[in-house]
């Protein structure tokens, strides 16, 4: 009967300082040419904006200055994070290295490791992919046969990766892999780190139904990595990989990746809307408020140390349902045809054929949902 | 929570609990009409987040009781319901749950179908939201010194997000309950006919969607970011 209340969100630091110079980065910085890419943003690729943003220091921001980080709090990086997609900012390029394999190879890395790795991802120029699901293993991840083999000369990697993002721009992949023989589900899985260069490795792109070239297959085909491409302890993938999803859940790119629509539609409805809108902008205000605070308060637990697995998935399941029904809401609302040329216009068409995969990727809706039934005691 | 919200919080159940009988009686001889009164006026001196807790109690064990209008100015009688619908919508869940894990149909409990999971999981998602929103009101609201004119903005998206939070909770609650959820003799309806009665009280959907609405859209599209970092966080 005691009800959940939110976790402090309390960053050190002058944070309005922190998003007055980053807005005033942005507004010298961000290129302005391409609206469609501002909606979605985790996805738009640009190197050298991303090369811009690390010179800045916007990323690695939490990494330890010896690495070529900023040393700064998870909630400062949290902020950056939240003004940069609010502005809808193209930071594909890094987005994953930067949020989830940066930190990763920081808790479970080797010394080799972090030195060969870290101060690329913090300059913005080294990127990551992540290679989890397969033919076989997709929502049931535990199905994983991709294997790894240790050898006098290295681990050698057998198999196959699918729906890859960005694999084909990345230099690396933390791959989950199967280094147990015999192992099944879950246990006998470890994660490594491969440089995309080693030979037999094949890469093919998968054409999205929006026409664009974000994901892919990686096959290994008998590719040799040295001892040192492990990450982490042997056998224990599953755990890191399941840790690393918390990072992956509750960030505010699950209710922010539309926010340029939704700044659109307020531009287009002027100061004086009629009934009909001034409700969807109410609406839609109100849950964003609402998924802010849900998520600035698992952000805030994760970096107390605390693992909030079940907040996290609230907010991706409230966060693409928002996300899922603003654009055929304003649509539903606005009068406006398919091939129009406006911002607002092409904003709509391209998430509305994006929409669908925000609740499949990072986790689908069904799992999520399951994760959820489990943290209140079903099952 | 501090140990003094701690034992308000304890001292709330019990009045309450006495109350659902009694009546507002109880309340009021135990001071809680002087909850928000500063301490030098005799009060007792709690801020909202001490409201929010007392009123999310009040609203489990003491819906029908004008619980709100005792504790709460008329302007701040909005943001006190959101605390009183989040209590409910917590009980409603606790209910939900308490009954599937029990339930046995088909040779298990109801809480071992899929189904039936993924609906509790939805209806969790809503209170949690809900909750969120009345915390986050209750941090805004102290930060203000309960100044509800310059809280408008966050009134009205948590009253709004708690009134939309509703139809799917009860839905979702009597649902998994089946029939014997719709009967006199059982605590649901306790919490829910409660919820449909504050969905419409202190305003209903869309006076909240039009006020924030126009707000809004006077703001200007960027300025909607700036507006909702500049208050808070």
């Amino acid at each position: 009967m005691q009800g959940f209340a939110l976790y402090p969100f309390d960053p050190p630091g002058d944070i309005a300082a922190l998003r007055a110079d980053l807005r005033a980065w942005l507004a010298v910085n961000q290129p302005q040419d391409d609206v469609v890419a501002r909606a979605n943003c985790w996805a738009s690729f640009d190197a050298d904006f991303s090369r811009a943003l690390g010179t800045a220091g916007y990323v690695g921001m939490t990494l330890p200055a010896r690495y070529g980080g900023g040393d700064h709090h998870p909630l400062e990086r949290y902020v950056v994070i939240e003004e940069l997609l609010a502005a809808g900012a193209p930071v594909g390029a890094h987005w994953i290295a930067d949020r989830q394999t940066g930190p990763l190879i920081l808790r479970y890395g080797s010394e080799e490791q972090r030195e060969r790795y870290l101060p690329g991802i913090a300059k913005g120029e080294l990127y990551a992919c992540i290679g989890l699901s397969e033919p076989g293993a997709g929502s049931d991840l535990a199905a994983v046969r991709t294997t790894a083999r240790e050898t006098a000369e290295g681990w050698r990697i057998n198999g196959q990766k699918i729906w890859t993002t960005g694999a084909h721009f990345s230099q690396i992949m933390l791959a989950l892999v199967r280094t147990e023989e015999g192992s099944e589900r879950n246990a006998g899985l470890s994660q490594l780190l491969i440089d995309l260069d080693t030979p037999g490795i094949t890469i093919r792109p998968i054409i999205d139904m929006a026409g664009h070239h974000d994901f892919n297959e990686v096959f290994f085909d008998d590719v040799l990595v040295p001892h040192g491409a492990l990450i982490g302890e042997r056998g224990q993938g599953w755990k890191q990989v399941t840790a690393e999803l918390g990072l992956e859940r509750s960030g505010p790119e699950r209710y922010l990746s539309s926010h340029a629509l939704l700044v659109a539609l307020i531009d287009a409805a002027g100061s004086d809307p009629d009934p009909a809108l001034a409700t969807l902008i109410g609406e839609l205000t109100a849950e964003m408020w609402t998924l802010r605070q849900l998520s600035m308060s698992t952000a805030a637990k994760l970096a107390a140390g605390e693992d909030p697995m079940v907040e996290a998935s609230v907010v991706k399941e409230l966060g693409n349902a928002f996300e899922q029904e603003m654009p055929r809401r304003v649509q539903a609302i606005v009068d406006c045809a398919w091939a129009d040329d406006d911002d607002l216009a092409k904003l709509l068409r391209a998430l509305l054929i994006a929409s669908p995969s925000f609740s499949l990727r990072g986790g689908t809706r069904e799992v999520i949902r399951g994760i959820i039934a489990r943290g209140l005691g079903l099952r | 929570m501090s140990a003094a919200r701690d034992l308000l919080c304890d001292t709330a159940r019990a009045v309450f609990a006495e109350a659902a009988t009694a009546g507002i009686a109880p309340v009021e001889e135990a001071g809680f009409g002087l909850l928000l009164v500063p301490e030098e006026q005799g009060g007792f001196g709690g801020d909202w987040g001490d409201a929010n807790a007392v009123l999310q109690i009040a609203g489990v064990l003491a819906p029908d009781l004008p619980v709100a209008e005792l504790i709460a100015v008329e302007t701040l009688q909005p943001a006190a319901t959101v605390s009183l619908m989040a209590g409910a919508m917590g009980q409603a869940l606790a209910l939900s749950i308490d009954h599937v894990n029990t339930r046995q149909q088909f040779g298990r409990p109801l809480g071992k179908f899929q189904a039936v999971q993924q609906s509790l999981a939805v209806m969790a998602c809503e209170v949690r939201a809900v909750e969120a929103a009345a915390s986050a009101l209750a941090t805004r609201l102290d930060a203000l010194e309960l100044d509800a004119a310059v809280a408008d903005f966050e009134i009205a998206a948590a009253k709004l997000r708690a009134n939309r939070a509703v139809g799917v909770v009860t839905a979702i609650a009597h649902q998994v309950h089946g029939a014997i959820g719709f009967t006199e003799e059982y605590d649901l309806h306790r919490v829910t006919v409660p919820l449909m009665r504050w969905r419409g009280a202190h305003g209903n959907d869309a006076y909240w969607a039009q006020r924030l609405g126009r707000q809004v859209a006077d703001l200007g599209g960027r300025s909607l970011w700036e507006t909702m970092t500049a208050r808070g966080a």
